[in-house]
């Protein structure tokens, strides 16, 4: 085994090295940034004085104070993870019957369906979203049909344009591709022989999936699920199209620092909270997937 | 392969198909329609596709958004695959965290950190600030993606084949790679979707005249997204998808890890 | 794979104009296609545009000194900022010809006394945009900020009113209804007007900045809260599509918000000279002209006002007369604290 170890780390070598240049050194860049005082006119203030020939540093611990003054960035941290959480679920339950009919399929249309997931997502983002609209609005076909046949049963109409079903549609929408890639790339190289035998031995389709496909899954299940629910947690143009009075995320709020109120400081708090929170989930995640696995 | 096909799964995976494509089909037929508004239909017409044709920023912007997205998924899906297979030996700590923190960060802080750390170190802002930042982002999709392959493949192959003599590198290219080509796959096409639909990071890293179509397309959202978005979008579908059901024709064995 | 790299290298290396360029950064659709082109002629070279849709953004990308940019557009609040920081060239006024030409109502405001840094470009008032035909219908005659802050009116037309997605705007209309300044940094006066718009927030369908236009045009959307030239643009858009109603607006009487956009040239500009030709070309009253015809933004070139179109010159919300003029205000730069303070305030609003 020690002959392994060596080319394995120096695998890891060159990302390490990329992601240590572009990644934790602006990251500390930022981190020190919730330290310094806004500057007046946006940006950041210097972060020492000069007196007399003298430094001083020029550091404050207000802007982490100002984050637990009130607790409306906690109900924002709260309402963002509950979003989150459903967008994942849903991707989950649409993303998985898609993910085993692909890798179910014959190898000779496994590429092309596997394209087709995510063609759509090479049209941009704001064109997507823009249809989305077309599709909840208020004079669309989709509405007034929906509208008919709630009707017709003698329910009340509804809105869906600027309503949170909106918002989730759409960030589900967006983030479905992200579970059902690797969720297929697990889930291909399952062993059909596994599945046979469990016939051969009389175990029923649903108890096939759940003593034999489904745990094999699980590490697939758990990037999915890192992929769509870490970037939901920060998503901010869908509650900014979609969301209404009310669909305001903490990435919204992040946003505002940085592009509204000039406060990058704070701006940086949020943000650091922001990514600690979404590596703790998914470090637990994948701890909790690899304990499972490894039963 | 003897799985006898399963009807309610079909149905299902035809269903999310449905929802994958309603909007799609929305944006298509848009591009065909005679209003400039976007939002009902009104009659059909090639115009949108013309004007397209004579719009050199959309056009311009539009290649820089290949080529970008281009590179940035070659250099990512490398350097994530590394991670990737790394990452599946769990005595690097540190690996993982690096990792994954990129895909955490709010995209807008790894926008003005990235912005901070260019202007720092005096670079130029352009093609090459986008796709450096690019690489970035995309690193962590494609480990993840060939993590998940990674974790559950016997490591009985690669000792067996070691054991009977063969070189670590002959083990990675006969054995490791053509197993692990699906996530490297998997984790590429979504490296170069992430890429070529990045608004926020590319805003920050993006100097003078060097536009992507996301920013093009952003900077007319407040007047009215015309349907030469729709033309635009429609035709770099296209010409992604036939790029790359030509690459895997050309090369089957590329494609199927086999 | 070599053959591909090595053609995306050739891609990146082609410069593709050889002559001049004029790198210009910019709202969106904020210049006349047609004037550009004709300035492109006149110089033999090539404007290079670049966007941005709000000011911070702009701000943010200048001020970490990602320039280049030879041509700023900001409005007044981001020039005050701008000069503060020592950003700006100082304007060689002796090269511009043409600047007899800018309406000096315009001219020597404070955030540029003297206009040393920046020179006027157009306009915008934000205001109230509706649906003349639905609002009729429910007896709702628009004359004042209530269609979107009083309860009483807005219970008829729930749903159907979107409002900026923008604090500064949105506190700027509210203030206004309550009879203050929209630069008010009192705290209880911010206080007081966000007890306004709670109250209103349950009526209305969206903060929206990006596609109220759309939105009013196709009919979703009965009030809009949004930028004059937008409404222009959101009344033309209704027309041409024949709907059964027409798009209307009107500044409401309580005063609004006034954008005064200018032309600035940044220090470490590549081109000053170039930029300084264009501005002076801008200035030109045919040239100027251009952008209020395409755009549907204000004018404050006095020379421009012969060749615009008389439709919308006679529209007191684009082309305000002196007392109209009166109760418009532009916003200021604000202070670190009374930003802050407002950006929780806002955060307050939206999370309720």
């Amino acid at each position: 085994m020690q002959r392994k170890a060596w080319y394995k780390y120096l695998l890891s070598l060159p990302p390490m090295a990329y992601l240590l240049i572009f990644f934790a050194a602006p990251t500390f860049l930022m981190l020190f940034a919730t330290f310094r005082y806004a500057g007046e006119y946006g940006g950041l203030a210097p972060w020492y004085l000069q007196e007399g020939g003298r430094l001083t540093m020029d550091l404050t611990l207000e802007n982490w104070q100002r984050l637990v003054e009130s607790d409306i960035y906690l109900r924002l941290f709260l309402k963002s993870i509950g979003y989150a959480v459903a967008t994942t679920l849903i991707c989950m339950i649409m993303g998985y019957p898609l993910a085993l009919m692909i890798a179910r399929s014959g190898r000779k249309h496994r590429d092309l369906l596997l394209l087709l997931v995510i063609l759509p997502f090479w049209s941009n983002f704001l064109v997507r979203i823009y249809a989305w609209m077309i599709i909840f609005s208020p004079v669309g076909a989709l509405t007034r049909m929906l509208n008919g046949l709630l009707d017709l049963i003698g329910a009340a109409p509804v809105t869906l344009m600027y309503s949170p079903t909106a918002m989730l549609v759409c960030l589900v929408y967006v983030h479905l591709p992200f579970m059902v890639l690797p969720l297929y790339a697990n889930l291909e190289k399952h062993d059909f022989d596994l599945l046979d035998a469990a016939q051969d031995l009389g175990a029923g389709k649903w108890r096939r999936f759940w003593l034999i496909t489904w745990p094999l899954s699980l590490p697939g299940i758990t990037a999915g699920s890192i992929l769509v629910f870490i970037p939901v947690l920060g998503m901010f143009a869908i509650p900014d199209l979609l969301g209404g009075t009310n669909g305001i995320m903490i990435g919204n709020v992040i946003k505002q620092q940085f592009m509204e109120s000039r406060d990058w400081p704070f701006g940086s708090v949020l943000s650091m909270v922001l990514t600690v929170t979404a590596v703790a989930v998914v470090l637990l995640g994948s701890r909790l997937g690899a304990r499972r696995e490894g039963r | 392969m003897m799985i006898k096909k399963n009807l309610l799964l079909w149905i299902s995976a035809a269903l999310v198909y449905l929802f994958l494509y309603l909007p799609l089909v929305i944006v298509v037929v848009f591009s065909f329609n005679d209003s400039r508004l976007n939002a009902e239909w009104v009659g059909f017409t090639w115009k949108w596709y013309g004007k397209l044709l004579h719009n050199r920023e959309m056009l311009g912007a539009a290649m820089n958004s290949l080529i970008i997205a281009t590179v940035s998924a070659g250099a990512a899906t490398i350097l994530g695959t590394l991670a990737g297979m790394a990452m599946s030996q769990n005595r690097l700590r540190f690996l993982p965290l690096l990792v994954l923190a990129p895909i955490a960060m709010p995209e807008i802080l790894m926008g003005v950190s990235l912005l901070l750390l260019f202007i720092m170190v005096n670079m130029t802002l352009g093609l090459l600030s986008i796709m450096l930042a690019h690489i970035t982002f995309c690193i962590g999709f494609v480990a993840l993606s060939v993590q998940a392959r990674m974790s559950s493949m016997d490591p009985a192959l690669v000792e067996a084949a070691r054991d009977l003599g063969a070189s670590p590198w002959r083990c990675f290219r006969e054995i490791t790679l053509p197993l692990l080509m699906p996530g490297i796959l998997a984790g590429g096409l979504m490296a170069f979707t992430l890429s070529i639909d990045d608004f926020v990071i590319t805003f920050f890293t993006a100097g003078v005249g060097s536009s992507t179509l996301p920013l093009q397309i952003y900077s007319m959202v407040k007047i009215a997204v015309t349907p030469e978005v729709n033309a635009v979008s429609t035709l770099l579908m296209l010409l992604t998808l036939v790029v790359i059901v030509g690459a895997s024709r050309l090369s089957p064995a590329i494609f199927r890890g086999e | 794979m070599k053959s591909l790299l090595g053609l995306l290298l050739l891609l990146l290396a082609t410069p593709v104009f050889a002559g001049e360029e004029l790198h210009v950064f910019n709202w969106n659709d904020y210049m006349s296609e047609e004037v550009v082109a004709g300035f492109e002629k006149s110089c033999n070279c090539k404007v290079v545009q670049d966007y941005y849709s709000g000011t911070e953004e702009m701000m943010a990308k200048l001020l970490a000194g990602a320039s280049g940019y030879d041509l700023v557009v900001p409005t007044q609040n981001a020039v005050q900022a701008l000069i503060q920081q020592g950003f700006l060239e100082k304007l060689d006024k002796g090269t511009l010809s043409n600047i007899k030409n800018q309406d000096p109502g315009f001219l020597n405001r404070s955030y540029d006394p003297g206009n040393v840094y920046s020179l006027p470009y157009a306009y915008t008032t934000t205001l109230i945009g509706f649906n003349e035909q639905r609002l009729k219908e429910q007896g709702i005659e628009p004359t004042s900020w209530a269609v979107i802050f009083d309860p009483q009116i807005l219970e008829k037309i729930k749903g159907k009113v979107t409002v900026m997605d923008d604090a500064d705007e949105v506190f700027g209309a509210a203030l206004k209804y309550l009879g203050y300044s929209v630069n008010d940094a009192d705290e209880k006066h911010l206080l007081e007007a966000q007890q306004v718009i709670m109250k209103a927030k349950p009526y209305w369908a969206a903060f929206n900045s990006s596609s109220y236009i759309k939105e009013l045009t196709v009919g979703n959307i009965w009030v809009a809260h949004g930028y004059s030239s937008d409404m222009v643009q959101a009344r033309n858009d209704a027309r041409e599509a024949k709907r059964d109603f027409t798009v209307n607006f009107i500044l409401p009487k309580e005063g609004a918000v006034l954008a005064l956009d200018n032309m600035v040239i940044p220090k470490d500009a590549k081109n000053k000279k170039l930029a300084l030709q264009f501005i002076d070309f801008l200035m030109d009253g045919k040239n100027a002209a251009g952008l209020s015809n395409d755009v549907g933004a204000g004018n404050p070139n006095a020379a421009a006002l012969p060749f615009i179109n008389p439709e919308l010159k006679q529209l007191a919300a684009i082309f305000p007369d002196q007392e109209v003029l009166a109760t418009l205000e532009t916003l200021e730069a604000t202070s670190a604290k009374i930003r802050r303070l407002k950006n929780k305030l806002w955060t307050e609003i939206k999370l309720k």
